[in-house]
């Protein structure tokens, strides 16, 4: 194994937290808004239900190999060929994550705080912490993420409390008024991004110190991470109404500008958005660091320091390079990115788990 | 020692990255408090009235300079008529203190579709101002009148929107979310506030006008401006904009007078407190309007002869008074429906209650407005007669 380095299960419920919670904070209240309207709330709540069934699928195949890495398992179970084409394609699913996350952050600092700074050395300044922060190593970056979350909860309640006397009830009105239909059908970007991409985070299933905790660890960050998305979707349209929600393009910010607390504090939102600045740094973090491990781990690498520096740089140039402009994201989020990221974190987990369940491997084999 | 080198390095970098794309200087920024849009053929101008820092921020002194300074300029569109202000201002414009959006009258009545959609799209521009319409004027001549006791007259219109609106129930304000929100809704067409220059205009726009005790033009809330789509059809009067406030629940606090119970003379009440809640019905498919108004005054002036130490003369007022707010509420529904214009939200209570059949009476929702059944019911309150039991004039006789 390259990694050396061990992390606690609540250390990896922190890790859970921040990567789920991640850059989805920042748009996911005007996708579900824009099919479930006043429901959203509703579908905030199906994504993280989903959401624990594939932890458990998750959990399932790391509790069979929890001596192996996520790329060993793939090999071992796929074989050396097969396994470790698709492998190479999980790589690449990790990393073209971490670029559309970048790309996320670019935008959004261009569009709404930035306007005039290329977007290009808003990305390089972004990477250059991450990979500072992968160098270090895992056990490194998962402190400091122990550091942090105390202030994206801080700035979080902040932005809760300050805001629920513009809440206007009427906004949920009517309640399942369209039926199920719209609510389900907003739900499933949802479960495809981020819940679909916690497939990720079982890189770091085999660093976990105690293998036994590590489901139960993953399913409470799941769930506390869910709970956080659903305040805010919930927030957002009690406060802004389900159709200023759906049209926004960076929701959660307009509803920092609207704290305005006796007209004397306000003017708070760039302050806000540390929360997403903190939860998208560890998002892109842990992305940048499974394809990187995983890559050298299919080209049995001794170390992968080598690999930082390079691969850092096609990050921020795919994350250019992955879409000419914001209608073109749009139409792959809401089109394409459920069905690629459920075909790596559920399609293909499943096949690997039932190979493996048929060959009666695992538990200890390797 | 290396370690140290690195530090050093590092502290050096970001002095040189420290001077970023976006720095805005406070003095190389023309702050704009107020932004009038007008049509001028098929053109739009924009006015902005920037403030003028060295007069507004002095302690002393002054009062050599107008306070603000309207700049205009026309183009096709909002946002190049803005930027092409540039062309007449020393300094660039910033609109994110902006407290005021004055939509001139004619570009109203044309419709404001293609303006506000750029006002939301742009990022410097908070949703924190509020938007009115002037009555009979443009918003080039609202943005040029001076005003006494508020120096800057984008704050005065603001603030004057805000108090008016919590003490005077003909005033509504409407921010830019509320108006988008309401410009694509079908079921609840919108409204904005008016305002006009009471005296002469032209003599507004000088120092001089704020050198008086009694100014010779002065900006004043009047009326309420009724909104088809994107398009200003009509305008309340007084008593029409409180019928509206009425039923929206807008009233916080608020004077009125009714008749006395013998014919002679009015009764002053002043109102504390109103609950007004807007029921959808449908019966047998046709849809109907429930409103509920709870409302709760307190005796402030009596002109009349009525005894208002018994029980029966306060239940008479309260009579009364529910009768006045009702012939209120529905004339301002009367011109509403006139208009096929629903301000009320009337077509949101409907959704709200029934949202499936909603979705089939939503087409043709101008057409059912226009003869919609309302029913209005009000419960009015005398809680207090202020610091005085009976009247005066009442004793006299």
């Amino acid at each position: 194994m390259i990694e050396q380095g061990k992390i606690a299960p609540y250390q990896f419920t922190i890790l859970v937290i921040l990567f789920t919670v991640g850059s989805t904070i920042l748009i996911i209240p005007s996708g579900l808004a824009f099919e479930a309207k006043h429901d959203a709330w509703i579908s905030s709540l199906i994504g993280p239900a989903v959401g624990l069934i594939f932890v458990a699928l998750y959990h399932l195949l790391g509790q069979r190999y929890p001596a192996l890495t996520f790329v060993e398992i793939v090999m071992h179970t796929l074989g050396k060929w097969i396994g470790g084409a698709i492998s190479l394609l999980y790589v690449f699913f990790f990393f073209i994550l971490g670029a559309l996350v970048l790309r996320n952050l670019g935008d959004f600092m261009t569009t709404q705080v930035l306007p005039n700074t290329p977007i290009q050395y808003i990305h390089i300044l972004f990477v250059l912490v991450v990979i500072s922060g992968v160098r270090n190593g895992l056990e490194v970056f998962t402190r400091t993420a122990e550091i942090f979350l105390p202030w994206v909860i801080l700035f979080f309640l902040f932005l809760i409390v300050l805001l629920p006397y513009q809440f206007k009830l009427d906004n949920l009105l009517p309640v399942v008024g369209y039926g199920i239909a719209p609510v389900a059908r907003a739900a499933l970007p949802y479960i495809g991004s981020p819940y679909a991409e916690l497939i990720t985070l079982l890189v770091l299933y085999p660093y976990v110190s105690n293998n036994r905790k590590a489901g139960k660890a993953f399913a409470i960050g799941v769930l506390i991470a869910g709970f956080i998305l659903f305040l805010i979707v919930m927030t957002t349209i009690l406060v802004l109404g389900p159709k200023i929600t759906a049209v926004q393009m960076f929701p959660s910010y307009i509803l920092a500008k609207k704290i305005s607390v006796g007209h004397f504090l306000e003017r708070v939102e760039v302050i806000m958005a540390g929360i997403w600045f903190i939860t998208i740094y560890f998002k892109l973090t842990i992305c940048y660091y499974a394809s990187t491990v995983s890559l050298a781990h299919v080209f049995k690498l001794k170390e992968c320091r080598q690999l930082y520096l390079p691969l850092g740089f096609s990050l921020i140039v795919l994350s250019i390079i992955s879409y000419p402009n914001t209608t073109y994201f749009f139409h792959i989020v809401t089109r394409i990115w459920s069905f690629y990221s459920l075909t790596f974190g559920v399609l293909l987990p499943l096949i690997i788990l039932g190979l493996s369940l048929m060959r009666r491997q695992g538990a200890g084999s390797s | 020692m290396n370690r140290y080198l690195l530090l050093i390095c590092l502290a050096l970098i970001s002095v040189v990255l420290s001077g970023c794309w976006d720095s805005n200087e406070l003095n190389d920024l023309a702050v704009s408090v107020g932004m009038g849009l007008d049509k001028k053929g098929n053109k739009v101008q924009v006015s902005t009235q920037i403030v003028n820092p060295s007069e507004v921020a002095t302690k002393r002194g002054g009062g050599y300079s107008a306070p603000v300074t309207t700049f205009t300029a026309t183009e096709r569109t909002t946002l190049e008529a803005l930027r092409k202000i540039t062309s007449v201002s020393p300094r660039k414009v910033f609109s994110s203190h902006l407290r005021i959006l004055v939509i001139g009258e004619a570009l109203a009545r044309n419709g404001v579709a293609e303006v506000m959609d750029s006002i939301s799209r742009n990022h410097e521009l908070r949703s924190d101002f509020y938007i009115i319409v002037p009555k009979g004027t443009t918003a080039k001549s609202v943005l040029s009148i001076l005003n006494p006791i508020e120096k800057i007259p984008s704050n005065k219109m603001f603030s004057s929107l805000e108090v008016s609106e919590g003490t005077w129930a003909p005033a509504a304000k409407v921010e830019l979310f509320e108006f988008m929100a309401d410009l694509s809704d079908p079921s609840k067409e919108n409204i904005l506030t008016g305002i006009r220059i009471a005296g002469d205009a032209s003599a507004g726009n000088k120092l001089s006008n704020v050198e008086q005790i009694v100014p010779s033009a002065i900006l004043q809330y009047s009326g309420i401006a009724v909104f088809k789509g994107d398009r200003l059809v009509d305008w309340l009067n007084q008593d029409e904009s409180k019928g509206y406030n009425y039923i929206v629940g807008n009233v916080k606090n608020s004077i009125g007078h009714i008749r006395c119970p013998d014919g002679n003379g009015v009764l002053t009440v002043d109102v504390t407190r109103t609950i007004s809640k807007i029921k959808g019905i449908l019966s047998n498919g046709k849809p109907k309007i429930k409103i509920n108004l709870f409302i709760e005054e307190n005796v402030a002036g009596v002109q009349c002869q009525i005894d208002l130490t018994k029980p029966e003369t306060i239940r008479e007022i309260e009579d009364l008074s529910n009768q006045k707010l009702t012939t209120m509420m529905e004339s301002a529904i009367r011109k509403a429906q006139r208009n096929k214009a629903d301000i009320f939200g009337f077509g949101q209570a409907i959704e709200n209650a029934h949202p499936r059949q909603w979705q089939k009476l939503k087409n043709d929702w101008p057409d059912r407005f226009s003869d919609l059944d309302v029913d209005i019911n009000v419960d009015t309150r005398i809680r207090r007669l202020g610091t005085t039991s009976n009247s005066a004039i009442e004793s006299w006789e």
